[in-house]
């Protein structure tokens, strides 16, 4: 053998040798799917917590449906109330490029909801509209805005708290003390502010703020919803009405305006910090974990690498085999972990009304990290394989 | 080489119904097992070290997420709290009448009796700029409310017209709170006379502090006879409990009263279970004590595994099983407090990152590290008692 190890050696292009090392033990191979899995969950988990709460907070902006949005340029956050008059809108109809203008009216601080089958009422976020023109990208507002129409009749979301009895058949409660007709229902969850919402036309809403239904020009409006005409030059128009308007008001796209906001609650809530910091703990467990594994994996094999070692294959193939394997390891152990966290998803969505869902970006991400710390693993343990001696194996 | 071979002075504690070994044997077996090894041992407490290290965080924002939500109320002085019927937490107080609390006060162990007032202003630069929300709180400023020496100190201050105190953490977005600095506090001019350090929990991104007086300029349109939060004072040796049940009866049903420990319990109940945040951190909590479990578990088994012919040889020469657990465990247990010590010290140090990023108060109280070290145990004992069903199989007459 060690006349002429060269020639001696078999093919190696055409052995697959990781997947074979991967696969030889059924036992190991679940051993160590199911840790590294854990890690891609974990890491899934809180990644999905950090979008989860991001995704609440942007949940509703997401469903508004206009193109340019007008507000106070003193405003700071999506949800703060600094509302200005109706009739300050009026520039903006004259505008070119503008199909139409809706006002969007709202309260996050002054709407409380008793509870239908119970005494107590909680403070809920509130949006007013007019029928006619819904500003909501839900189709389940859309088709059910007519029901508005009568008088003191609301939406609401049957993704809110529980505490707040939306989900249920309720047919009528008490907004702020006076009673309303639970018309229908839509699915949009809370975010860590608001812990449900309620939708109702302009009128209805003018009667509890502003005395009657009918003193709808004295309605503080917070965002006016503005729709284009098709083909027309979003950022010219976007100029058009910043110039129209006094320099109080402020117009965002809705790019901006998801933006604004997630700036907001990244700089400003603590939220941010928390979720990012677990990301961070769960690739370092996962690391850990995986380190572990690779580790143990390779010192079983030992003596299979040191014959190979003493059959005269070179470092650099034997470690190409170690990351293969790694690699592999990897990708083993993250389809199944990728398809419990689909579950988990759904399971902590409906437990925490979080909105988790798995998108193309956090799988190529999470995958990224996963193959990241299994490689970086290897790394580490590549060394007992690369100093084994054959002749101290056996 | 068999252990007891090679440690021939364990020999002489050595009898077949296993009485007269001495307590301290299983420690230092464990011991010799785990420095035997040294590269596995510390790999394995590196591993425990992450796990514990991720307890203290994950408890530590459990426990510090309601109390942010107590943490104005641990620092107001007070024996029992009324509140509106209605009241849900701190920041979802409702209010009720003023006469209720002078009602209150006639009960004869009511030494005092103080109104709270809770509610929000738009601050703005005179300048311009974001208009920003800010928690107000207004309160009689000789009635000592607070148990915070910053704020005792500057009664006089907070007596002057349009003139308030801000907290130290209202956040930097709000711009210098320099003694002096005149803002707009819903379109009022008022003035900042000083700041306290207290902390804002969970009531905004500020707070400003006014006497009853400033409290209601800046806020027009609440009716004046309208309280928040009642304190009450007992006096000397009255038992709040039974104060609480007394005024429960005496008051109209529409008034809620706690004592410290029931608002305590009741506001940590709403953080932990009416918000997502009791869910996301306990379940972070469970997972680190899994991750924790299964590291200790897999060295555990591995190091049986490979010590199996000692173990073996130990049980021939008459070691009972209970005393061969005994070594595992001491393993176990020695393995979580050599990572213990440098996690609880790392976490010292993460603790205060997080307090600085978050605001919250995470802290390394007793309860975090009584907490952690009883989950620590507690991890050791299962992993201990999940690997010992390997050694049950020890058998001599296989090993060799």
């Amino acid at each position: 053998m060690a006349i002429d190890v060269a020639a001696g050696l078999p093919n190696t292009r055409f052995v697959p040798l990781a997947w074979r090392n991967l696969v030889s033990n059924k036992q190991r191979l679940v051993r160590s799917s199911a840790g590294i899995g854990f890690a891609v969950v974990l890491m899934l988990v809180q990644l999905g917590f950090e979008r989860g709460f991001f995704n609440a907070s942007l949940g509703m902006i997401r469903q508004l449906d206009g193109d340019l949005f007008v507000m106070r340029a003193s405003k700071y956050r999506f949800g703060s109330e600094d509302p200005f008059a109706p009739r300050d809108l009026d520039p903006v109809r004259n505008v070119a490029g503008v199909a139409g203008v809706t006002p969007l009216y709202g309260s996050w601080q002054r709407f409380f909801w008793k509870d239908p089958q119970g005494d107590n009422s909680y403070l809920v976020q509130v949006f007013a509209f007019d029928p006619d023109h819904p500003p909501f990208l839900l189709s389940e507002v859309k088709a059910q805005s007519n029901r508005l129409k009568q008088a003191d009749a609301v939406l609401v979301d049957r993704r809110a708290r529980p505490f707040l009895g939306m989900g249920g058949d309720a047919r009528e409660t008490e907004l702020n003390g006076r009673k309303v007709n639970i018309v229908g229902s839509f699915a949009l969850g809370p975010d860590f502010m608001a812990s449900g919402t309620v939708m109702m036309s302009d009128r209805s809403f003018a009667g509890f703020v502003a005395g009657s239904p009918d003193n709808l020009a004295a309605l503080p409006v917070e965002f006016g919803v503005v729709k284009l005409q098709p083909g027309a030059d979003a950022a010219a128009v976007q100029r058009a009405i910043a110039a129209a308007l006094p320099a109080e008001a402020r117009v965002l796209s809705k790019t901006e305006l998801i933006d604004f906001e997630r700036s907001f609650q990244a700089d400003l809530s603590s939220a941010g910090p928390i979720f990012w910091m677990g990301t961070f703990v769960g690739f370092i467990v996962g690391m850990l974990i995986s380190y572990q594994i690779i580790y143990t994996d390779l010192s079983d094999q030992l003596p299979q690498y040191a014959t190979l070692k003493g059959m005269g294959f070179r470092t650099g193939y034997l470690m190409r085999i170690v990351f293969e394997q790694a690699a592999l390891s990897a990708l083993v152990a993250y389809v199944p972990a990728w398809l419990l966290t689909l579950f988990l998803y759904w399971a902590i969505g409906n437990l925490a009304l979080l909105p988790m869902q798995m998108t193309l970006q956090l799988t190529l991400l999470s995958f990224g990290l996963t193959l990241g710390m299994c490689l970086l693993s290897a790394g580490l343990a590549v060394r007992r394989v690369i100093t084994a001696d054959p002749a101290e194996v056996f | 080489m068999t252990l007891a071979a090679d440690k021939p002075e364990f020999r002489l504690y050595v009898s077949p119904n296993g009485k007269g070994i001495s307590k301290t044997v299983p420690l230092s077996l464990a011991w010799r097992i785990l420095a035997h090894q040294k590269g596995r041992t510390a790999l394995a407490i590196g591993g425990i070290f992450v796990a514990v290290l991720l307890i203290f965080v994950e408890l530590g924002f459990f426990i510090a997420v309601p109390q942010g939500g107590m943490l104005i109320y641990d620092h107001m002085r007070f024996d029992l709290l009324v509140v509106s019927k209605k009241y849900v937490f701190q920041t979802e107080s409702w209010q009720f009448p003023r006469a209720r609390l002078e009602e209150a006060r006639k009960n004869p162990d009511v030494a005092a009796a103080s109104a709270v007032y809770l509610g929000g202003a738009k601050w703005q630069d005179p300048a311009g700029g974001i208009r920003l929300d800010i928690s107000a709180i207004g309160f009689d400023p000789r009635s000592r409310a607070f148990d915070v020496a910053d704020i005792d100190r500057q009664i006089a201050t907070l007596e002057k017209t349009d003139t308030v105190l801000v907290d130290s953490q209202t956040r930097s977005i709000f711009g210098p709170l320099t003694e002096g600095r005149v803002v707009e506090l819903n379109g009022r001019s008022t003035t900042i006379g000083g700041t306290y350090e207290l902390g804002t929990g969970f009531l905004g991104l500020g707070i400003v502090l006014a006497s009853a007086e400033n409290f209601f300029r800046m806020s027009p349109g609440r009716p004046a006879d309208t309280v928040n939060l009642g304190l009450l004072t007992l006096k000397p040796g009255a038992d709040p409990d039974r104060v609480a049940q007394q005024l429960r009866t005496a008051l109209p049903n529409d008034m809620q009263v706690f004592t410290r420990p029931e608002l305590t319990a009741h506001e940590v109940r709403f953080w932990t279970t009416r918000t997502g945040t009791g869910l996301i951190f306990g379940s972070g909590l469970i997972v680190a004590v899994i991750v924790g479990i299964m590291v200790l578990y897999q060295t555990l088994a591995t190091q049986i595994t490979k010590q199996m012919p000692q173990f073996a040889t130990m049980k021939a020469i008459g070691y009972t099983n209970l005393f061969l657990n005994g070594i595992v465990l001491s393993e176990a247990v020695s393995i979580m407090l050599i990572a213990f010590i440098p996690a609880f010290l790392a976490a010292l140090g993460l603790y205060t990152v997080i307090r600085n990023q978050t605001l919250l108060p995470v802290i390394m109280s007793p309860t975090e590290l009584g907490g952690v070290f009883a989950i620590v145990m507690a991890m050791s004992v299962i992993s201990a008692v999940l690997s010992v069903g390997r050694l049950r199989r020890a058998d001599p007459a296989e090993v060799f």
